[in-house]
């Protein structure tokens, strides 16, 4: 193994930034070649997590001599941002995730982007490890978008039950994997947990499943077993239950919840007087796939996403 | 005096609502219709002033209304109120998720509802105040895509400058972009800084405000005698991105006109009393950004010169 600097940043009044980098396998191996990417934002703790489990695992799977190919790990690109909580980039707020493919003349995130872009490129896989955007929990899934480059095929052999393949929105232009994608690396996401916290099972599964990626991709001589035939979701197509109300926010069930329908799947109270606002319905037989984790929550936002085989139809693209 | 109504809410969870308000003057006799933008950044506060300023204005000459003129001063009240660029709780750039969700998450939902409150305005206008870190002097930046049909109306609002930019596609999120392309023609003013406000560039852009509202028969008055902005295409923009980290001190005042080769400030260290760079005008012309937050870091931007073609 070897841990090295691949981005050093000067701070004004703070020690220096340092993005570091776990290489794994030897550097001349004709090899595949594949990068994993942990926490790009102050609150992606569980992708740190599983991305620094994967440097310890993969340290005594070297030993070992058991990587065939070439690992680079990055468990966490903003560790300013995580190290005081902020989610953003703690001068400006920007998201070091809508910077790609970086600008090494521009400001000081399009820098940082830039210098790890160059580092990035020419990886035969990239792995991005994704928190939510929002105030929810899920399923890990993995997200695939729609560039013109992407391979639906290599992200089969993660095992995982759902892929969220969808066109790229026009904000996804600036993240990694677009970009990633576009410079002829099969990168995607895999999107899991909830934001600042760890979920042990979840980290587990998601551990499991890039571990039998990389052995399926030959990139560790490894034999782990056979993980879930994957669902190709549009998630256009996955039922939400919104709130009606404002308020606290019960839960009855949790991710992975096979539901009927008609089901009880949340209660919201009024935080004030207590009573009883709104039960919520399963308009649908599946399964819950994401739920809103905050306790308190805002009228209209999106309590639950159901995923159920009649609306979620398999996806039968061409691999390209 | 103008209708005062919440056109989007939605229940926050303890005690309170999220609302959009908007004022409208309205003269039933057309229905020519402008929307005036502010506070989609909670920490942009030029927009706020210049909306007063129309709104008084309007309240002393309600004769003179031809059309619908809708004021929004504060699209993200919850930033606005309590110092947040983005939409608190969820920490999101309102301005990256136009034109929104009814299905999605809370901003994204206020995107949508925004959308659908200005559907149908025949022009928009989104005043925003650069950010806390820069200072600008008033512009409106108009998408390649666009061009033919924005500048003349950029030209009417009494500003400085007109920035042509190139198409990226991720300001494609923006609500200038969506309101563009359902077809409201939507002008973006950046002018000032962030968390302050400049009552003379208030005072200028309500002049072009008016001017504009005349033009197109929203108002039944004289055409001001606005100034004609400089045009980016006539010239270039020069960035001063600081070359180390360190404090910035500028020389010069914002809005100068400069020689190549001028000091425009320097990065000094207030730990060892060193000056650590000697930030030096790659061009001549006027410095029509300068940043006004002081901590740099490598990259920061520092300012831009527009200036002759090199």
């Amino acid at each position: 193994m070897r841990r090295f600097d691949i981005v050093t940043l000067e701070s004004p009044n703070r020690a220096p930034l340092r993005i570091e980098g776990f290489l794994f396998g030897d550097e001349k191996s004709k090899g595949p070649s594949v990068a994993i990417i942990g926490a790009m934002s102050g609150d992606h703790i569980n992708q740190l997590y599983v991305a620094s489990g994967l440097v310890e695992y993969l340290r005594t799977k070297e030993e070992e001599g058991k990587i065939i190919g070439r690992i680079l790990v990055v468990p966490a690109v903003n560790a300013y941002a995580l190290n005081m909580g902020e989610k953003n980039w703690p001068l400006d707020k920007t998201d070091l995730n809508m910077m790609f493919p970086g600008y090494a003349q521009g400001e000081t995130t399009q820098r940082i982007a830039s210098r790890l872009f160059e580092t990035l490129k020419g990886y035969d896989y990239g792995i991005i490890l994704e928190g939510r955007r929002d105030q929810g929990m899920c399923l890990p899934y993995v997200k695939l978008i729609q560039s013109g480059y992407e391979d639906l095929e290599c992200v089969k052999d993660l095992g995982m039950g759902f892929v969220h393949y969808r066109p790229h929105e026009p904000v996804e232009t600036a993240m990694l994997q677009y970009n990633w994608q576009l410079w002829e690396t099969k990168a995607f996401s895999i999107v899991f947990g909830k934001n600042g916290s760890i979920d042990q099972t979840i980290s587990d599964e998601v551990h499991t499943a890039i571990v039998r990626f990389l052995s399926k991709r030959s990139i560790l001589d490894f034999h782990v077993f056979e993980g879930r035939k994957s669902n190709i979701l549009d998630p256009n197509r996955i039922t939400v239950i919104k709130a009606s109300r404002a308020g606290i926010f019960i839960s009855k069930v949790t991710c992975g919840s096979p539901i009927k329908k008609g089901e009880v799947v949340g209660v919201i109270m009024d935080a004030l007087s207590g009573e009883k606002l709104e039960k919520m319905l399963s308009p649908c037989e599946g399964i819950v796939t994401c739920q809103y984790s905050h306790p308190l929550i805002f009228q209209n936002s999106i309590a639950f996403r159901i995923a159920s085989v009649e609306l979620c139809c398999q996806i039968e693209i061409k691999n390209k | 005096m103008g209708l005062i109504e919440e056109v989007f809410t939605i229940e926050l969870p303890v005690g309170e609502s999220f609302r959009i308000q908007r004022c409208r003057y309205e003269d039933k006799k057309s229905t020519k219709r402008i929307s005036i933008v502010s506070g989609i950044h909670g920490d942009e506060l030029e927009g706020q002033y210049v909306c007063f300023l129309l709104g008084q204005w309007l309240r002393n000459n309600p004769d003179k209304i031809r059309g619908i003129i809708d004021i929004y001063p504060a699209i993200n009240s919850l930033g606005l109120d309590s110092i947040t660029r983005s939409i608190p709780f969820y920490d999101v750039d309102l301005n990256r998720i136009f034109p929104g969700s009814k299905n999605d998450f809370l901003p994204a939902q206020i995107a949508d509802g925004v959308v659908n409150v200005m559907r149908g305005s025949d022009l928009a206008i989104d005043i925003h105040s650069s950010n806390i870190f820069l200072r600008e002097i008033p512009q409106v930046r108009i998408a390649k895509s666009q061009e033919g049909v924005l500048v003349p109306l950029a030209n009417l609002l009494n500003i400085d400058f007109v920035w042509v930019h190139d198409a990226v596609t991720v300001l494609e999120s923006t609500f200038a972009h969506a309101m563009n392309t359902i077809g409201t023609k939507t002008l973006v003013v950046e002018m000032g800084v962030g968390m302050r406000l400049g009552k003379a560039y208030g005072q200028q852009l309500l002049d072009g405000l008016l001017n504009l509202m005349v033009h197109e028969g929203i108002l039944d008055s004289e055409p001001l005698d606005v100034r004609f902005p400089m045009q980016s295409h006539e010239g270039e923009v020069a960035y001063l991105n600081a070359a180390c980290p360190g404090l910035f001190v500028p020389v010069i005042e914002h809005c100068q006109i400069i020689e190549k080769g001028s000091v425009v400030g320097h990065i000094v260290s207030a730990l060892s009393g060193e000056v650590m760079d000697e930030v030096i005008a790659p061009m001549g012309g006027m410095l029509f950004t300068i940043r006004a937050y002081p901590i740099v870091y490598e990259g920061s931007l520092l300012g831009r010169i527009f200036g002759e073609k090199q």
